[in-house]
């Protein structure tokens, strides 16, 4: 268990097989190899994401849906000298906060933000998000998600690329490949240390409660299925 | 409040296999990813009243069900040779 887990808390309160957990381990390890738990403050957000609110031993604040990295901003602005990290599923980053986003990455605000995409509402029961593939199945789409009259998963990660500014990080991993993910929320952390820009890294995650698989076709979607929409790997760099 | 968790070892030819039943809920990850085939269902439950999960003999400690498990609820020690 990383150090900066907070042990009293766990077993945590996310279900069983949640990629929330695998993404916060990354994190907890990056947060211990960097040394920098005592001037980390988290910041998460309304969803499964907020689970997480007594899930480290660090500063924590719990923000409205898709805010938190407003006030992640706010904090840092106020504090430059801590390292901010903002928390946020799919559902809070890329469809009701996607102007919150796309607003601090063209800003260029020295923050980091990590996105955990299962493809859909996870706390609510599983409804369809601009995230969900094509033909899946969720709670709104019973019959497969039809990309004529609700079209095609938003590419978010490209589309926080786009507007970010030469000097941001931002890269996709995924919770198939553990040591790759750590790497990108490593470098996007010392991206915010150097105060070089903004850094986001969305991680594929896993949601076997709502999507309703087994272990194998858990792995089987998020290692097969997913990347053919949601290319894995570092969109904006600083060399 | 502070949790105790009861760690279980198995003692096995390449190394410790230790499983934290405390917190094991039986999602299962770990099994399909173990590349030798070697952890199955367990007699012990964990935290949620699920079966918990043990290795057999060919277990090579490679750790990459310690990696997966979403909740730390495995720990791989291995056997330093002589």
């Amino acid at each position: 268990m990383p150090q900066s887990w907070r042990a009293d808390t766990k077993p945590h309160k996310f279900c069983p097989g949640c990629g929330h957990g695998l993404v916060l381990k990354c994190l907890g390890q990056a947060i211990d190899e960097l040394g920098i738990q005592g001037k980390t403050v988290f910041g998460c957000d309304i969803g499964c994401s907020l689970l997480s609110w007594d899930f480290f031993n660090l500063d924590s604040v719990q923000t409205h849906h898709g805010r938190t990295t407003p006030v992640v901003t706010g904090i840092k602005r106020a504090r430059p000298e801590l390292i901010c990290i903002a928390y946020m599923g799919d559902g809070g980053g890329y469809s009701i906060g996607v102007q919150h986003l796309i607003s601090a990455a063209a800003r260029d605000e020295k923050i980091t933000a990590i996105l955990a995409n299962n493809t859909q509402y996870a706390m609510t029961g599983g409804q369809m998000a601009p995230t969900t593939m094509p033909g899946q199945k969720t709670e709104t789409t019973p019959y497969g998600r039809d990309p004529e009259t609700t079209g095609f998963p938003l590419h978010g990660q490209e589309m926080v690329a786009s507007v970010s500014r030469e000097e941001a990080y931002v890269a996709r991993g995924s919770i198939a490949n553990l040591r790759q993910l750590k790497s990108f929320i490593k470098k996007a952390l010392e991206n915010q240390m150097k105060e070089i820009g903004f850094s986001f890294v969305e991680a594929l995650s896993a949601c076997p409660t709502n999507w309703r698989t087994n272990a194998a076709e858990t792995w089987d979607f998020i290692e097969e299925k997913m990347p053919v929409y949601f290319k894995v790997g570092e969109t904006r760099k600083n060399e | 409040m502070t949790m105790e968790f009861q760690p279980r070892t198995q003692e096995l030819e390449k190394g410790y296999f230790t499983l934290f039943p405390g917190l094991c809920k039986g999602c299962g990850l770990c099994i399909e990813k173990c590349p030798k085939k070697s952890l199955g269902w367990s007699d012990v439950l964990g935290v949620y009243g699920t079966p918990s999960v043990r290795a057999n003999s060919d277990c090579i400690a490679c750790g990459i069900c310690r990696d997966v498990c979403p909740d730390c609820a495995i720990h791989i020690e291995k056997k330093v040779k002589h």
